[in-house]
């Protein structure tokens, strides 16, 4: 019985405890959620590319005071869940944040398909998201007025490819593409993109995300000799088909890999002398600005690493994205969603203005590994080196 | 011709990497029935202390490999102490211990993978060692590759003959046909067990350490591994050291010349085709007897 009064005694205590706190929290700090991957599958990206640039942003706000909303700073509260990469934790646990938690924003999770799972609940409950990690046409043909992509889309990317490769000279292509949304809908662009400057396809060919050996595609696609290689593939099979292609000799004037050659554990695990002169997907480095030095010292200070070329700029151009609305509008979500769809940003990776949804401002890029940094070769006015061609033999 | 060569090696090749990533499992699910679905998690753990002499200390992957082996064996048998002896005792039947021990799996798996997560975080990890190709007979392999081929080889043969001609290997084959009467004979199965056990877990290290040379590492990658491993050794005939190299060098090759003929993509449903053939023909595997 004692026991028992004690248990009753704490639970209305927890409960009167519970209903004060919201009356204190109204002043207190911003509260921001986000489901992301920090286990599982997912997780080395998510932790590459995206959360890495909350916690930098939530940080460094902090110690400057605060976010100003409406003439007030005031701190801002991360509540970062892991989604275990599960689509169905991340989904029960962003809609918790909004209904039951009431955050006052949310942060994207990790990747196209955790975006494209959560994109309902932003316009169901009208929580603006400004997401780094997810491309494709099908994102944006949701027509979702509270989704907003900051990634190029394939078309941009690809289109960029075949210039670049056009300007170089290149008559004939092989390409490789994983069986994934990201690698079909690439694949698709690219064809098209080749076709239009008069680039012949010799060879494309699908495979799965976990395969461990690509040595048959590998000496079949050599044996047909193309100028360059293109590699619509994932972090895994980036670093398989780079490692096959040196052991197999495999020497294309063009080498180019997508999602993951823009991980400095793309340089580290190869060998800074193997990517030497690989292309592959991005959209920056730290020589692009003075600002996208502190950025990456920074970065690096914190978590004894360095942010990825291509993901982790554009987390980090969102969430300057987000302050910026914050600290024009307010926290009324409605007029956010509506100063991000309406305002031309100016952020680290250059101008980012939305038109239906999508970033049209950044164009697409390509990037190429010279001497340990991953140098932005393609477009001529955001290059940051000249595009080493053709790629010297592997070492 | 000589593509043709060039193809059947390579799927040789990675059917040495299936039969090295098996061959741990064999002995503890094979041999004891103790079904550790934790295995690509000691896998894991393996990878993860080799990617970390070599980077830390500047250790030679390669010297580090009995390390590898001595403290997975070592952690082995602490395992077993904690966690197996009980069931293995108490089990009526080779039936109960695989149920039970399945379950025991499950847990360690999430407890050592998010260990993993916790000591070293979610990133990526990797480094380059003997990543430059040789040429044999006209064709390039990988000499990283081709090492982990040799040691598949040199491993299974080795394990054959430990079984099957020396007198450890008879005890571990009669303990394994019938604990009770093992011990009637004198061999002492309150050793034994664990030791074998502890070899499983060694070898699951020893396995992570050398595709720690191929592959990058993350904390998560050891599942996709166990699920391989169970393939290699069901098709291969449960317990049978050679099952396990010729059943991993058969999907290797299948999957090879598959890729080659038809499209990468299919490469599960040619590995899984393969198993549902051999299976509907001999259930107990290749080398079952």
């Amino acid at each position: 019985m004692q026991r028992n009064w004690g248990l009753k005694a704490l639970g209305v205590l927890a409960l009167a405890v519970a209903s004060i706190a919201p009356s204190i929290a109204q002043d207190g700090p911003v509260r921001i959620g986000y489901a992301i991957s920090r286990t599982g599958p997912f997780a080395p990206g998510a932790q590459m590319t995206q959360e890495p640039a909350f916690i930098l942003w939530a940080e460094q706000v902090n110690a400057a005071g605060g976010l100003n909303v409406k003439g007030k700073k005031r701190k801002i509260e991360l509540i970062g869940i892991d989604d275990r990469s599960e689509v169905e934790t991340m989904v029960r646990t962003v809609e918790k944040l909004m209904t039951t938690d009431k955050v006052d924003l949310i942060l994207p999770p990790w990747g196209t398909g955790m975006n494209f799972a959560v994109m309902p609940l932003l316009a169901k409950h009208g929580y603006p998201v400004l997401a780094p990690t997810a491309t494709g046409r099908k994102l944006i043909e949701m027509k979702n007025p509270y989704f907003f992509p900051l990634l190029q889309q394939p078309d941009r990317i690809m289109r960029a490819l075949a210039d670049m490769l056009a300007a170089q000279g290149v008559k004939t292509v092989a390409a490789i593409y994983v069986d994934e949304l990201f690698g079909l809908e690439n694949i698709g662009a690219l064809e098209d993109a080749l076709k239009a400057k008069g680039i012949k396809l010799v060879e494309k060919k699908s495979h799965p995300l976990d395969v461990k050996d690509l040595s048959p595609v590998i000496n079949d696609i050599k044996s047909k000799n193309p100028d360059a290689f293109i590699g619509l593939t994932y972090p895994p099979d980036t670093f398989l088909v780079t490692g096959q292609s040196k052991q197999l000799g495999f020497n294309p004037k063009i080498f180019y890999t997508a999602v993951g050659s823009a991980f400095p554990i793309y340089r580290d695990k190869m060998g800074a002398a193997t990517v030497e002169g690989v292309m592959g997907i991005g959209s920056w480095n730290a020589k692009v600005s003075a600002e996208s030095k502190t950025y990456f010292d920074a970065y690096v200070k914190r978590f004894q690493k360095e942010p990825d070329r291509w993901g982790s700029p554009h987390a980090w151009a969102g969430m300057q994205i987000l302050q910026h609305a914050i600290e024009k509008v307010g926290l009324d979500r409605k007029a956010i969603r509506d100063y991000i769809a309406n305002t031309e940003h100016n952020t680290m990776i250059g101008k980012i203005r939305f038109q239906n949804g999508e970033n049209v401002t950044t164009p697409g890029m390509v990037l190429q590994w010279q001497k340990g940094e991953f140098e932005v070769v393609w477009p001529k006015d955001r290059a940051t080196a000249k595009p080493v061609y053709p790629k010297a033999a592997w070492k | 011709m000589g593509l043709w060569l060039e193809v059947a090696a390579g799927g040789l090749i990675t059917g040495g990497i299936y039969a090295v990533v098996a061959m741990g499992l064999n002995l503890q699910y094979g041999l004891m029935r103790i079904m550790n679905i934790s295995h690509g998690e000691f896998l894991m753990v393996g990878a993860y202390f080799t990617w970390w002499a070599h980077t830390v200390w500047r250790v030679d992957p390669l010297v580090f490999l009995p390390v590898v082996a001595i403290v997975l064996f070592v952690a082995g048998l602490v395992i077993y102490r904690l966690c197996f002896r009980r069931i293995a005792r108490a089990a009526a039947s080779a039936e109960v211990v695989e149920a039970r021990s399945l379950l025991i799996g499950f847990g360690l798996m999430f407890t050592v993978q998010n260990l993993a997560y916790l000591v070293f975080g979610a990133d990526m990890r990797g480094y380059s060692y003997l990543a430059d190709p040789v040429e044999i007979a006209g064709a390039r392999f990988g000499q990283n590759r081709l090492l982990v081929f040799g040691f598949a080889v040199a491993a299974s043969l080795a394990l054959l003959a430990a079984l099957r001609y020396t007198l450890f290997g008879k005890a571990v084959r009669a303990m394994m046909q019938s604990p009770t009467g093992a011990q009637l004979v004198g061999i002492d199965t309150g050793f034994l067990h664990p030791a074998v056990f502890g070899a499983g877990i060694a070898l699951a290290g020893v396995a992570g350490a050398l595709l720690s040379m191929i592959y990058e590492i993350t904390p998560g990658m050891g599942e996709p591994y166990t699920v391989t491993a169970l393939i290699v050794i069901t098709l291969g005939g449960l317990g049978s050291a050679g099952g396990c190299l010729l059943g991993g060098f058969l999907l290797g090759l299948v999957e090879a010349f598959g890729m080659y003929w038809t499209s990468a993509s299919l490469k599960m449903l040619l590995s899984y085709s393969v198993f549902i053939g051999v299976l509907l023909i001999r259930p107990k595997g290749l080398f079952a007897r």
